[in-house]
């Protein structure tokens, strides 16, 4: 009959490209693939996952198989006689009862070792790491060393690492492919997961991403991991652990024209303080949670930071920028209602007192800056080692940082900082800056300043 | 005998009384065929509107950093896809086949109540309404549908979106509820004589499971959003973080309901095609008892095995096993279903109806979903799965491939049941096909995109990540299954004027619906059949195939069979809209809680004291 033999084709294709497709997936042009783990604990899991596949994928060959033959054999044919009318057979339906079962222990038994395995308390000398999700970005503390930074973290390879999960507000999920699976950042609760980086790895990056719906800019909300040698890493932390080394002048490139912001007529709104020195925070998620309430109160590392003296003159190692590749650099385009004047240059020394005179410090902490001990937003001390702004949003230059300053909320959907660029229009607020706002001069000296901290 | 067909007949008797046609008749209407066919055209209805959810969800997606639409419209979109999906299309069709077939299968006259149907059916339509509405102005609920906390708790989400989601869910729940208690006493009291439960057809043991779960998950969800309302209006703090409150709270009265929830989905669909593939392979369902017995076993353990909705929030190593292995369990029933299908096609003469097609389609690709489905009851296997596309990919097997595909199944089989006139098999046949390639190109692929680390509920995505080809597979594979819609569509709109007449056994099928007139009369059986076998037409003795002769005889109405009927009346409806009411005033004024409270107790009053049919003479 037609329609079979239609079937049969269909089905033969079908299997063939599910074939090509998962022949394709495994090759490494994949960045953040689950099959090619680079941990122990991923590699737990890929076992679970071939067993579960090859399993998988023989029982669905049988049934499908058996689908087919029985399509084809018991077609209606011309001789149209009224077929045996038999009701049932208990002995082969045990035995597909029990089959079933039996392939389930194959399942059953490596999981629930794997379980208790992977879920075991962290050996002894684990590196510890903080992990608090916020509405939509990370922040990272290690704790043995007094380093908080943000939307990056460095991993020495061979040593195993252990997360501690907390959130700050709405419920997110710590997911980095390439290492293992996920776990969730539940507010009010702390979640652990542990895993080991390959010692044999090359020193490399992977995508992180929040797993679990947070709101608006959830897509925004990722991470880099750079899984370094262990001298690498040492270097790395004994640079963050002090403040930035700073001085040195950046100039800002051009990102735009010296257009008017196309966001559409200026309003004589009458509400002045967007933008101005208190920066509205329409999501207090509350007094209790840490770290949500209060501004004034120093962070760690700031006081830390004091006893310290800067790293002079040579930034520890920093994954280089020219080696970072494709899957690691954010492509996401600018919106094209946010624009910057054209060959301004920035002078960091003026940046660093507009920032320290700005809304900036109210959010922020940069230690060595006084001024700047706020601990809403991410941690900027060694902001100018980072690769990427707004989690992962955008490249960490010059030119996007201008206009992330300028209207960081037209770039990134909902978020709680505010749109600072004077006659910008602020999109949470739907208002335009029109008091306190920073003119596109004073941002660039704020991008050399920051820019400068590496 | 009554295995051979009826003779085309050339007209339609009409089956309703003069006078009973026009919009006040459906508005007053309590027969459970015509509300049966009010949930099927609102159900369809809603399916547009989840459809075109979906395709603009598909267009953001098909390439990298798009924005076709805004991340908060993206954010309400998948929301109200998945709410409307579940809620207002798949329970809803289900509900249509509970309403239309239930009666008919065990030989009843109508439901228990018919007015509470009446009900049930006016708050589905107005709370379906509630909650759908708030899309064209851009403020839908826009915390998923599974609407976590503390996400969805006020100081998180501020505006009134997921106050529409809050009030929708609990005026949908108060619909589900009392069709499930309506459907359960009609099961247990008013089956014709000789049909015992173990006669029943399949698909009315499936409804009747469902009912059951229906009636114990759904006071779970009502309490869980009884809190969260309260939160947010009220003031109280179940779930409020600020206040120390353990979001882990909703997950687990969510998913308490959540699991449950997806046998209510999915049986419904199993019962449809316990009928139609038995008819079209002529031959009794295989192992019947053990499609009971396995019905019902997957409706307990469907309350054993929520947390493995969980196993990333960090519940420890004792449970994420415990749970691991009660959903493997559920693996087993749901296989022995499966192989009965398969058992009951073979030995058999099958013929390739739509109506088949789309019941085989179902045991093919529900397989996928209860594969991918094992894959993801192993916990450490899962942390890499889940909240990744891998789950979407799963869960659509499962609803599209398992509940829509089933319930296209019960369309193309019943439809000339309910209005005499047979679907095109022409156009049946393009719209199996096309849903059947597009269903697999859209969801298949997704499933290569989650293992290769796409995150779900992402509004866009940045190119390089390995994702594009299966994002951009996915999309075309949507649109082919708008192509399919539309063709059903017109294929159903169509018959209603053109189709060939029916008859009243055009498929030779064997249970008791089948004895009726196409339409079936108002009042179903001229005389109660009295009932010896599970396939009455088939193998019924001479008992069962002198009712079937009676009953399948045309023309007759009501008043001239002596047949007493129930009163229509308009007062559900004003009791359903008195709720409609009282929720809006919580957003709006408070004049309205008061107004819509008085509506209801009104109109209840009224109501409960008016009688229910003519007096007995």
């Amino acid at each position: 009959m037609r329609e079979t033999s239609r079937l049969r084709v269909l089905g033969t294709t079908g299997i063939a490209l599910a074939l090509a497709l998962f022949l394709g997936a495994c090759k490494q042009d994949y960045p953040n693939t689950t099959f090619v783990p680079h941990s122990e604990y991923g590699r737990e899991i890929d076992f679970l996952w071939d067993r579960l596949l090859l399993l998988g994928t023989i029982v669905f060959v049988l049934i499908e198989g058996a689908l087919i033959y029985v399509m084809i054999r018991y077609r209606r044919r011309e001789t149209d006689e009224r077929p045996p009318q038999t009701h049932g057979n208990v002995i082969i339906e045990v035995i597909w009862t029990l089959i079933p079962a039996f392939i389930l222990l194959f399942i059953a038994i490596p999981t629930v070792r794997t379980i208790f395995t992977t879920q075991a308390k962290v050996a002894a000398g684990a590196l510890q790491i903080e992990v608090i999700g916020h509405q939509w970005w990370w922040e990272f503390r290690y704790p043995e060393y007094g380093v908080t930074t943000a939307n990056e973290i460095y991993l020495p390879v061979g040593r195993t690492v252990n997360f501690k999960l907390n959130s700050n507000d709405v419920i997110h999920s710590f997911w980095i492919p390439q290492l293992g699976g996920k776990r969730d950042v539940v507010t009010n609760r702390t979640n652990y997961i542990w895993l080991t980086p390959d010692s044999t790895m090359q020193p490399s990056v992977w995508n992180g991403f929040c797993a679990e719906y947070c709101g608006a800019s959830h897509a925004k909300m990722k991470f880099r991991v750079f899984t370094v040698k262990p001298d690498q890493f040492a270097s790395w932390v004994e640079h963050q652990r002090g403040p930035a080394v700073f001085g040195a002048t950046a100039s800002t490139g051009a990102a735009g024209t010296a257009t008017t912001p196309a966001g559409g007529q200026p309003r004589e709104s009458g509400v002045t303080s967007a933008g101005g020195a208190a920066p509205a925070v329409p999501r207090p998620p509350g007094s209790t949670i840490p770290g949500a309430d209060t501004v004034a109160a120093p962070a760690p590392n700031a006081v830390l930071a004091g006893n310290r003296q800067p790293a002079a003159g040579s930034p520890g190692y920093i994954y280089p920028r020219e080696q970072l590749p494709e899957y690691a650099k954010p492509h996401t385009p600018i919106p094209g209602n946010v624009t910057f004047t054209k060959g301004l240059t920035g002078n960091a020394a003026r940046g660093q007192q507009v920032y320290s005179s700005a809304a900036c410090i109210g959010c922020h902490t940069i230690a060595g800056n006084p001024m700047s001990v706020g601990n809403v937003g991410p941690n900027l001390t060694h902001f100018g080692s980072r690769s990427t702004i707004g989690a992962g949003s955008f490249p960490n230059s010059p030119a996007y940082l201008a206009l992330w300053i300028k209207n960081a909320r037209a770039m990134k959907p909902d978020i709680l900082m505010p749109t600072l660029g004077k006659n910008e229009y602020d999109p949470v607020l739907k208002t335009r800056v029109t008091t306190g706002g920073l003119d596109d001069q004073q941002i660039a000296d704020i991008v050399a300043y920051l820019s400068s901290l590496k | 005998m009554a295995t051979t067909a009826a003779p085309a007949r050339p007209t339609i008797h009409p089956t309703y009384e003069p006078g009973k046609s026009g919009v006040w008749a459906w508005l007053t209407t309590v027969d459970h065929k015509r509300i049966g066919m009010l949930y099927l055209m609102t159900a369809l209805s809603f399916f547009v509107v989840g459809g075109i959810e979906a395709v603009i969800i598909r267009i953001q997606l098909q390439a990298p950093n798009q924005h076709v639409v805004s991340a908060e419209f993206y954010n309400q979109l998948f929301t109200m896809h998945g709410t409307t999906m579940i809620f207002l299309v798949i329970m809803p069709l289900s509900a249509a086949f509970f309403n239309f077939l239930i009666p008919l299968q065990i030989g009843a006259r109508d439901v228990a109540f018919p007015r509470l149907n009446a009900f049930s059916y006016w708050v589905y339509l107005f709370g379906g309404l509630f909650i759908t509405l708030p899309i064209f102005f851009q403020v839908a609920p826009n915390g998923g549908w599974f609407g976590y906390a503390p996400l969805t708790t006020r100081p998180y989400s501020p505006g009134i979106n997921i106050d529409f989601w809050v009030m929708g869910l609990q005026i949908l729940g108060i619909s589900s509820l009392a069709a499930a208690f309506n459907f359960i006493t009609t099961i247990i009291n008013l089956r014709a004589p000789g049909m015992t439960l173990m006669r029943m057809p399949m698909f009315t043991w499936m409804s009747f499971v469902v009912q059951f779960l229906l009636i114990l998950a759904f006071p779970v969800i009502t309490i869980a959003l009884v809190f969260l309302l309260f939160d947010r209006f009220f003031g109280t703090q179940f779930y409020e973080v600020a206040a120390g409150a353990d979001p882990l709270l909703w997950q687990h009265l969510f998913w308490i309901f959540g699991h449950p929830e997806v046998y209510i989905l999915v049986l419904p669909a199993f019962g449809l095609v316990s009928e139609v593939l038995p008819t079209y392979s002529r031959k009794p369902l295989f192992g019947y008892p053990v499609m009971v017995y396995s019905g019902i076993l997957i409706g307990v353990l469907g309350f054993g095995v929520w947390a493995h909705h969980m196993f990333a929030v960090g519940m420890g190593a004792i449970a994420d096993s415990f749970f691991a292995l009660a959903t493997m369990l559920i693996g087993i029933p749901t296989g022995v279903k499966i192989f009965n299908w398969m058992a009951t096609m073979a030995q058999g003469s099958i013929r390739f109806t739509t109506s088949m097609k789309f019941a085989i389609g179902l045991v093919a690709l529900f397989t996928i979903g209860g594969i991918s489905g094992v894959m993801h009851s192993s916990p450490p296997a899962d942390l890499q799965q889940t909240d990744s596309y891998f789950i979407v990919a799963h869960f659509h097997y499962v609803l599209f491939g398992g509940s829509i595909m089933g319930i296209f199944a019960g369309i193309y089989h019943y439809v000339p049941k309910m209005t005499g006139r047979l679907m095109d098999e022409k156009l049946g046949n393009w719209h199996f096909w096309l849903t059947f390639i597009g269903m697999n190109l859209t969801f298949f692929p997704m499933h290569f995109a989650g293992m290769l680390g796409m995150p779900r509920r992402i509004y866009t995505y940045d190119s390089g990540q390995g994702w594009d080809t299966f994002n951009l597979m996915s999309s075309i594979g949507s649109y082919i299954l708008v192509v399919a819609s539309v063709i059903f569509f017109h294929n159903f709109f169509r018959s209603r004027k053109r189709g060939e007449i029916a008859g009243p056994n055009p498929w030779h099928a064997g249970t008791l619906e089948w004895s009726l007139p196409s339409p079936v009369p108002e009042y179903n059986f001229a005389t109660v059949p009295t009932v010896t076998s599970r396939y009455p037409l088939w193998e019924g003795s001479e008992v069962d195939l002198e009712s079937a002769r009676i009953n399948s005889q045309e023309g007759k109405t009501a008043a001239d069979l002596g047949i007493i009927l129930p009163y229509p009346t308009i007062k559900p409806l004003i009791v359903a809209a008195g709720i409609i009411v009282m929720f809006t005033g919580l957003i709006t004024t408070k004049v309205l809680v008061f107004l819509g409270a008085a509506i209801i107790v009104g109109s209840l009053y009224s109501w409960l004291l008016s009688p229910l049919e003519p007096e007995h003479h």
